[in-house]
């Protein structure tokens, strides 16, 4: 899976539109991200991409590139 | 002592009257409607316990429920196992005041056990070895909490997901194979910072002035509250779940494909539908048992045979998995074979 597959799966898995989520994108400026959201990060990441984030790797990402980079080694 | 292997005689459990559902939640919590509520966590509305209205009140009438549909006697019991985390005292043990209540025998054995979410595999495990060791003949198993009072009303992270119960479980012993295990356990006590009231044991005194700290998602508590690092308990439940199922697979000699039924703790439904999918478990062997009462700790897995037991999922003589995981951390698993006998 792409980065941008990824980011696409965790947008309808977050319910907000499809490309609204950008790199870039601070998580403390974005309404959808909260503990349950982080919960729906893990599971995806570890459905889609057989890899485990730990929640305080989560609390110390400042935005969706951080999130992303949590998983990179699952990306292609 | 006569036979010598447990069976589950019969389940029953009881609920406090008042239910809090997601709309009352969402007027409390702006930004939330009672829709996203139940998205987020499968669960419509749980059940309060009273001021004052104590898990041992819940768990007399179900534990009177259970021995009216058995017809048993509060003579019959002679061991009573009592899990909770929500005793009505610091100090006596609840189950030596239950056995007053309930009008037990002076000569039963009574003991609480302090576990949460995987207490009623250990209060089976428990039963099982009094039984089959020729200790006891009736075992009571009671699961009672009232976790709603150990939360911070202005913390939604908890308030969607717990409700209050009590269950009792009449497990004894019969001349024919056990229908009760094998069972397999967990422990991993450095879960102590994801799951935990930090003040109000010896450790650390209730602090009645505690501030009242607001997180990043907008809950607030304070140290006399219940708290719960939702992302950590979810990667404990991913590490130790497929592995408690599978090792008692295993020592059961059993394949999965011959198991009837998954129950597993009832902890919200996000969890248990991936837990599901990762487990490759077809869904109609799978129960889902949330929607009304929301996580009730140990309670879960009782109210959820009952659930399944209603809806014909769960047929007599069925194989079934149960799987209990949480505060601890601990977790623990085993095999029921549900018994033909009507109970």
């Amino acid at each position: 899976m792409t980065r941008i597959e990824f980011l696409r799966q965790l947008e309808g898995h977050l319910e907000v539109k499809p490309g609204s989520l950008e790199e870039s994108q601070r998580l403390s400026e974005l309404v959808c991200w909260d503990s349950m959201a982080a919960v729906v990060f893990i599971a995806l990441a570890d459905e889609q991409l057989g890899v485990t984030v730990s929640g305080d790797q989560i609390e110390q990402a400042k935005s969706v590139h951080d999130l992303l980079s949590l998983v990179r080694p699952g990306l292609v | 002592m006569g036979g010598k292997k447990a069976y589950l005689a019969g389940i029953r459990h009881t609920l406090p009257e008042r239910r809090l559902d997601n709309e009352e939640l969402a007027a409390q919590f702006p930004g939330w409607t009672a829709e996203k509520i139940f998205e987020k966590t499968g669960i419509r509305s749980r059940r309060i316990s009273a001021p004052g209205e104590c898990g041992s009140d819940l768990a007399l009438r179900a534990a009177q429920g259970l021995m009216e549909q058995l017809r048993r006697d509060p003579a019959d019991v002679d061991y009573l196992l009592y899990c909770t985390q929500t005793p009505d005292y610091i100090v006596p043990t609840t189950a030596c005041l239950m056995q007053h209540r309930m009008g037990l025998p002076t000569t039963c054995g009574a003991l609480d056990f302090n576990l949460g979410c995987s207490g009623y595999i250990y209060g089976l495990g428990l039963a099982k070895a009094l039984i089959e060791s020729g200790q006891a003949r009736n075992v009571l198993l009671l699961n009672a909490d009232t976790y709603t009072k150990l939360l911070n009303p202005a913390d939604k992270s908890v308030r969607t997901l717990f409700g209050d119960a009590a269950a009792a479980t009449w497990i004894a012993a019969a001349e024919e194979e056990s229908l009760v295990g094998p069972f397999t356990y967990g422990t991993d006590g450095a879960g102590l910072p994801n799951l935990l009231i930090p003040a109000g044991g010896m450790r650390r005194r209730a602090e009645p002035d505690a501030e009242l700290i607001s997180d990043d998602s907008g809950n607030a508590r304070t140290v006399n509250d219940f708290y719960m690092n939702g992302a950590e308990v979810f990667n404990f439940t991913l590490r130790t779940v497929p592995d408690a199922v599978n090792r008692t697979l295993e020592k059961a000699g059993v394949s999965a494909e011959e198991v009837d039924l998954f129950v597993f703790h009832q902890a919200n439904r996000f969890m248990l539908e991936h837990l599901r999918r990762k487990m490759r478990i077809p869904a109609e062997k799978f129960v889902l048992a949330i929607e009304e009462t929301g996580n009730t700790i140990s309670c879960t897995i009782p109210i959820a045979l009952e659930a399944a037991r209603q809806s014909g999922q769960l047929a007599p003589g069925a194989l079934v998995m149960l799987v209990g995981f949480g505060i601890g951390y601990s977790w623990g698993a085993t095999l029921v074979r549900w018994p033909s006998r009507p109970s």
